[in-house]
């Protein structure tokens, strides 16, 4: 394929897709757990918060809530600062971190369902036994609860990243020139939209081909017990 | 009381991203497309460039600003203006009265008109009002053209697109009957290319005011009379002293900037 030199698009928007896509993952995965801890194990206001929370983001489309996190907060900080101040320099949140935040917000809605269904698929049976041993409950937790929660929770994850990945062109509206981005850049100078296009989707598959050995190996580990047993 | 302002200052202090500012040359952030050609695009070693950027400097040249260039996606630039992500659009932003409810616009700096293009050959029946029934009209989403194509022509069926090249694209494999875009766009975007060679222009140039406007705008947040005034002036310098006029020459072949 003829890329009329405007190959260097490839390199800057796959580097910003990834870096997105691998500083999101964590926040969400982060934020999934404490939404999964607080709808299995919270009062009934944490609970409520946490269903607010569920809701609301995954009934939200992520465009609108990027745009309304980096534009929308923005103007609030810049109002404040306005009024309280009087002085009009510019309020800037940084773009990487905007963007890489509201999508861990977003996916970590998603990630609490995927572990709160792990934490229910774990047998009771097995906590009630650690308990017995004498385990308190964060022991139980780490030692017995979440290496059986794993099992049941990596296929769900890795259809999140899946998905989280190709939401990182979403930040594109907030400069962050990710691979989408720029092959439009390149589409817009070169007028060639299917060479970079086609070009664009064999690095999205490329990047997912590489997750899903990363997922599988990832599954193989954490069904080591189980294997043996069977 | 004055905990939480403290807090909010030290906040904001932190948040600042810009504060330095030139003794005498004023610093102004120009937030522009940079998918647009060729108005404004990258070049193959990734340089912005293009008839709004060789605009924006001579005009930052004629007002005695530092200009720095913000480049944003089309979705988001006047919400990044609105934002104070950057201080002017100079993105061929045509000015209407809708976003002019948002933002202010210096006066033009170009306007060229709408035109169709068409698969060589075909025609159509263009009688505004009950003309083109029944026919796929391609058009960039969110733009004038959609808006006067939808108005001028309600029977006709509209189909929106991201961005011109995909409504190209689908004209050229015969997905719509005909697409409506900025004549100087399609010249130079389309019809001069390989890909181009499948069409061309079809019926009059159309430039309604109430639809198309006055023409390509520089965007300012609003309250900023000041900056509105030093762009206008810029305009009338270049304008004068030719620099308009061989940036007009470096692009096109015809007088871009329209009527006085």
């Amino acid at each position: 394929m003829d890329f009329e030199g405007y190959e260097w698009v490839f390199w800057e928007g796959t580097t910003v897709t990834i870096l997105v896509g691998l500083v999101s993952l964590p926040i969400a995965l982060v934020l999934g757990l404490f939404g999964a801890w607080a709808k299995l194990g919270g009062g009934p206001i944490i609970r409520a918060l946490a269903g607010a929370y569920t809701t609301a983001v995954r009934g939200i489309p992520e465009l609108v809530l990027i745009l309304l996190i980096y534009y929308g907060l923005t103007i609030i900080i810049q109002d404040a600062v306005s009024a309280l101040t009087g002085s009009d320099e510019p309020v800037d949140l940084p773009r990487f971190a905007t963007g890489t935040m509201t999508l861990g917000v977003i996916y970590g809605a998603f990630a609490t369902e995927v572990f709160r269904g792990a934490y229910l698929a774990v047998d009771r049976g097995q906590i009630e036994a650690a308990r017995a041993y004498g385990m308190n409950r964060v022991l139980a937790f780490r030692r017995v609860v979440l290496p059986q929660m794993w099992r049941f929770a990596l296929p769900g994850l890795g259809n999140l990243w899946l998905v989280l990945l190709k939401a990182t062109a979403l930040v594109s509206v907030i400069q962050l020139p990710e691979l989408i981005r720029m092959t439009q850049i390149a589409v817009g100078a070169t007028r060639e939209p299917f060479t970079f296009y086609f070009a664009a989707s064999l690095i999205y598959l490329a990047i997912t081909a590489a997750s899903l050995l990363a997922i599988r190996s990832a599954e193989k580990h954490a069904d080591r017990g189980v294997a043996r047993r069977l | 009381m004055s905990f939480l302002k403290t807090a909010v200052m030290t906040a904001a202090a932190a948040l600042i991203a810009t504060t330095a500012l030139a003794e005498d040359k004023r610093e102004v952030r120009i937030g522009t497309e940079g998918a647009y050609p060729p108005f404004n695009y990258y070049d193959q070693d990734g340089n912005l460039v293009g008839f709004d950027i060789d605009i924006a400097n001579a005009l930052c040249e004629a007002a005695n600003f530092e200009c720095t260039f913000v480049v944003q996606d089309w979705d988001g630039i006047i919400p990044g203006l609105q934002a104070n992500k950057y201080d002017a659009i100079i993105a061929s932003m045509s000015i209407t009265p809708a976003r002019a409810e948002v933002v202010d616009f210096t006066k033009k700096y170009y306007n060229t008109p709408g035109r169709f293009i068409v698969l060589s050959g075909d025609t159509f029946d263009l009688t505004p009002g009950s003309g083109l029934a029944g026919k796929r009209v391609g058009v960039q989403g969110a733009t004038t053209h959609e808006n006067f194509v939808r108005a001028t022509w309600p029977e006709a069926e509209v189909v929106t697109y991201g961005t011109q090249d995909e409504a190209n694209a689908d004209l050229a494999s015969a997905r719509v009957d005909l697409v409506m875009a900025d004549s100087v766009v399609l010249l130079e975007g389309f019809l001069k290319t390989e890909d181009g060679e499948c069409c061309e222009f079809y019926g009059d140039s159309y430039n309604t005011p109430e639809f198309h406007g006055e023409g390509a705008g520089i965007a300012i947040r609003k309250g900023e009379p000041e900056l509105v005034e030093a762009f206008n002036t810029a305009i009338e310098t270049i304008r004068a002293d030719g620099t308009y006029a061989k940036i007009n020459e470096k692009y096109f072949d015809f007088d871009v900037y329209g009527a006085n």
